[in-house]
C-alpha cells in the first residue's frame, strides 16, 4: 500500500497552522537564515568575481604559456616561436580570446625621472579581448596595431615620470644577444587602472616592434582567456599537449596569493551556511520533538485506526518539509531581493585604502549565481530532513495503546 | 451455525510492568458470530479493554491467540496488524476519537483515504452516513464545534462507513448522558440489524446492557457468565 499523500499533506499543512506563534517564529528564523545565506553569499562571490577578474586580467588569462625558466628570470632568452597561422588547440566555443605577448623588465626614462617596469609588446586588437586593456578608461589614444611604436603608459606611472601624453620616453631592455637596447617612445595614451597597482607596472607597446628592438621573432607567452573558469583545467591539459616543452600554468598558480584568497571565500560561505543551519536544525528539531508529543494521543489514535508506522512517520517528515520549504522560498525570495537593491554595488570608497589591499574594487557588486541558489536549497531541504530523523523517531515510537490511554 | 468473527482461544495477558506482575485476562476463550451485538460487563479492571484491545490488534496476548475473519494476529507483524485493524475492523474509543483538525466529514472519510478510496466516493459515502445518522448538517465543523455525543455518532459513522466484520466500542457512552446515550445505542442496534455489522462493547452501563443481544460478564480476567437477552429494549 503507498501512502496516503494528500491526506498526510493536508493533516500535516493544517496541524502547522494550529500552531501559529510557534511556526511563525520558525519560519521567521528559517527566512533570516536563508535571506542572509544568500545575500551573504552574493556579496562573496562578488568579491571572488572581481579577485578572479583581476587575476585574469593582469595578463594572465586563465591559462598561459611560457618558457621553462621565464618566471625565475623573465628576459627574452626565456623564449619560443609559434606560427604566424598558430591557433590554441582548444574548443573555439570555450574561448573567449588569446594572444601572444613579448614581455621583458625594462628602464623608462623621462627627462626626469627613472623607473623600472614591464614592458609588454601586444596585438592591441587580441588585448582587448582578454586584460585590463579592454576596460581601462584612456586618456589619448590606444595602440593601432602589432606594428605600432608608440607607448601606452598607466596614469600613476606618467605622475611619477612627470610626462604627460604625447611626450617622448626611453626605455632600455636587453636584447636577445644579452646587450642592452635603447630606443625612444612617443606616449600614444595613459589608462586608469583605478588604482590597482598594475598602472605603475604595466608599459604596452606593439608586439612587432618591441620584437624588432629585442631584435628576434620569439615571444615570452601566450595567454588564453576562457568563457568561465571552470574548463581552465581542461584547457590547460590540451595545451601542455601541443607545447611539451614549455610550462602551462592556470591562473591560480601564476597567482597563487589571489588563488588562496579565492578558496578561503569559498571556505568562508560555507562555513557561514552550516553554522547557520546547525542553529535552524536544533530550532526545528525542538519544533518537530514538541509537536510530536503534544499530538501524541493523536498519533496514537491515528495509530490505532490503522495508520501504518512509516506513514506516521512521513507525516513528521512532511510537516517538516512544508516548514522548511515555506522558509526557504520566502528566505529566497528575501536574498534575491536583498542583492537587487545593491544592483549598484556596494560603494567601499570610504575604506579604499584598506580594502585594496586585498584586491578589492572600491564598489563592490554582489553577484548571485543560480547555481549557489540551487545548492542552498538542496542543502537546507537535506538538513530539514535531518532535522526530522529524531522527531519522527519519537512519533514512530509511540505505542497507539499508552498513548491513548494518557 | 453462523460464520465466526472473532474466534479466541485460551487468551492471557499479564502485565509486567510493575514489581507485581497483573493478570489482566486469564485463559479466555471466547467466540463472536456474525450479526451478534455483546455486551461486555464487570467491574472495573476485570478485563474488559484488555480483551477488547486483544481483539482489535492492538495488543498481543501473553499466550493464547485471536483469530479475526479467520486469520490468526499472531500470524502477522506490525504493519499487518495495522492493515487488519484498518480493513477489518471499526473502532469507537472512549473519548478523543477524532482528528481534530478534519472536519466531521472528513473524520468520516479518513478511514477511506487510508484505505485509497477515490476523493469523490469517499465524499458520497461519508455524505451519505452521516445523513443516515441525522448529522448530515455538521459535516463541516471541526470535532471542537461539536457536543460529545455528535462527536461519536461521527466516529460511529468512520467506524462502520467501510464496513468492518467487527465493530469494537469499548465505553462509547462513558462520557455521554443517558439521553444521548439512548440515541448512541438506538443507532448502534440499527446499524447491527441493518448493515449486519457484528458489534462488541465493553461498558458498565445496564442502559447499553439493555440494548446488546448477548451479555458476557468478565471478573478478575475470566468470563463468568455468557447468555443471550431475554428480551431486548425498546
Ligand atoms: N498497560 C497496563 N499496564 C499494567 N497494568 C494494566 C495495563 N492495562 C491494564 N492493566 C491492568 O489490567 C487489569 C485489567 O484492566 P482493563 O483495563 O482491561 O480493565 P477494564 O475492565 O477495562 O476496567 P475499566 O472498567 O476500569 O475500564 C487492571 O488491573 C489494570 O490495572
Ligand atoms: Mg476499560
Amino acid at each position: 500500500m503507498t501512502l496516503p499523500f494528500t491526506l498526510l499533506v493536508q493533516l500535516s499543512w493544517r496541524n502547522l497552522w494550529r500552531h501559529r506563534r510557534r511556526n511563525g517564529m520558525l519560519l521567521a528564523a528559517i527566512l533570516v537564515a536563508v535571506g542572509t545565506v544568500v545575500f551573504a553569499n552574493a556579496v562573496i562571490r562578488g568579491y571572488q568575481g572581481d579577485m578572479l577578474n583581476d587575476a585574469v586580467n593582469n595578463l594572465a588569462g586563465h591559462v598561459k604559456v611560457l618558457a621553462p625558466g621565464y618566471r625565475a628570470d623573465p628576459s627574452i632568452d626565456k623564449s619560443f616561436t609559434i606560427a604566424p597561422d598558430w591557433q590554441p588547440p582548444l574548443d573555439p566555443s570555450l574561448v573567449l580570446g588569446w594572444t601572444s605577448r613579448v614581455r621583458v623588465p625594462a628602464v623608462i626614462m623621462s627627462e626626469r625621472e627613472t623607473r623600472g617596469v614591464q614592458l609588454v609588446g601586444v596585438d592591441p586588437e587580441r588585448e582587448t579581448l582578454i586584460s585590463f586593456l579592454g576596460e581601462v578608461d584612456i586618456i589619448g589614444g590606444y595602440l593601432e596595431g602589432p606594428a605600432d611604436r608608440r607607448v601606452l603608459i598607466g596614469k600613476a606611472l606618467a605622475e611619477q615620470l612627470d610626462t604627460r601624453l604625447g611626450r617622448r620616453i626611453v626605455m632600455i631592455t636587453q636584447g636577445s644577444d644579452g646587450l642592452n637596447r635603447e630606443a625612444g617612445f612617443r606616449i600614444v595614451g595613459l589608462y586608469d587602472g583605478e588604482g590597482t597597482g598594475v598602472e605603475k607596472v604595466f608599459v604596452f607597446t606593439g608586439r612587432e616592434t618591441l620584437q624588432a628592438l629585442l631584435d628576434t621573432t620569439a615571444i615570452t607567452e601566450i595567454s588564453v582567456r576562457l568563457i568561465a573558469d571552470e574548463y581552465g583545467a581542461l584547457a590547460g591539459r590540451q595545451l601542455a599537449a601541443s607545447f611539451s616543452d614549455l610550462e602551462v600554468m592556470g591562473w591560480r598558480e601564476l597567482q597563487p596569493q589571489i588563488a588562496a584568497m579565492f578558496a578561503f571565500a569559498d571556505a568562508a560561505i560555507f562555513i557561514w551556511f552550516t553554522i547557520m543551519m546547525i542553529a535552524l536544525g536544533f530550532g526545528l528539531i525542538n519544533t518537530l520533538v514538541t509537536a510530536v508529543l503534544e499530538r501524541t494521543r493523536e498519533l496514537g489514535m491515528l495509530r490505532a485506526l490503522g495508520m501504518r508506522p512509516r506513514a506516521v512517520v512521513a507525516q513528521v517528515v512532511i510537516e517538516s518539509v512544508l516548514i522548511i520549504g515555506v522558509g526557504l522560498v520566502l528566505g529566497l525570495a528575501v536574498g534575491v531581493w536583498l542583492v537587487s537593491l545593491l544592483d549598484e554595488g556596494i560603494d567601499l570608497g570610504r575604506w579604499a585604502a584598506g580594502v585594496e589591499m586585498f584586491g578589492m574594487r572600491t564598489v563592490l557588486v554582489p553577484r548571485l549565481l543560480v547555481a549557489d541558489l540551487v545548492l542552498v536549497a538542496i542543502m537546507t531541504m537535506i538538513f530539514g530532513l535531518i532535522a526530522s530523523f529524531y522527531p519522527a523517531l519519537r512519533a514512530v515510537r509511540i505505542k497507539p495503546l499508552e498513548a491513548m490511554r494518557r | 451455525m453462523a460464520e465466526l468473527v472473532a474466534n479466541c482461544r485460551g487468551l492471557t495477558r499479564i502485565y509486567q510492568d510493575d514489581a507485581v506482575p497483573v493478570q489482566a485476562l486469564v485463559d479466555v476463550d471466547f467466540d463472536l458470530a456474525a450479526g451478534e451485538f455483546v455486551s461486555l460487563a464487570g467491574p472495573s479492571g476485570s478485563g474488559k479493554s484488555t480483551l477488547l484491545n486483544l481483539i482489535g490488534g492492538l495488543d498481543r496476548p501473553t499466550s493464547g491467540d485471536v483469530c479475526i475473519d479467520g486469520v490468526a494476529l499472531s500470524t502477522l507483524n506490525e504493519a499487518g496488524l495495522s492493515d487488519l485493524r484498518l480493513n477489518k475492523i471499526g473502532f469507537v474509543f472512549q473519548a478523543y476519537n477524532l482528528i481534530p483538525v478534519l472536519s466531521a466529514r472528513e473524520n468520516v472519510e479518513f478511514i477511506m483515504q487510508l484505505q485509497g478510496v477515490s476523493a469523490r466516493k469517499r465524499r458520497e459515502r461519508a455524505v451519505a452516513m452521516l445523513d443516515s445518522l441525522g448529522i448530515g448538517d455538521l459535516a463541516e465543523r471541526r470535532p471542537g464545534e461539536l457536543s460529545g455525543g455528535q462527536q461519536q455518532r461521527v466516529a460511529v459513522a468512520r467506524a462502520i462507513v467501510t464496513h468492518p466484520v467487527l465493530l469494537l466500542a469499548d465505553e462509547p457512552s462513558a462520557n455521554l448522558d443517558s439521553k444521548t446515550t439512548a440515541e448512541l445505542l438506538e443507532l448502534l442496534t440499527r446499524i447491527n440489524r441493518e448493515h449486519g455489522v457484528t458489534i462488541l462493547t465493553a461498558t458498565h452501563d445496564p442502559v447499553v446492557m439493555g440494548y446488546a443481544l448477548r451479555h458476557v460478564q468478565l471478573r478478575d480476567g475470566r468470563i463468568v457468565s455468557d447468555e443471550k437477552a431475554d428480551s431486548v429494549a425498546a
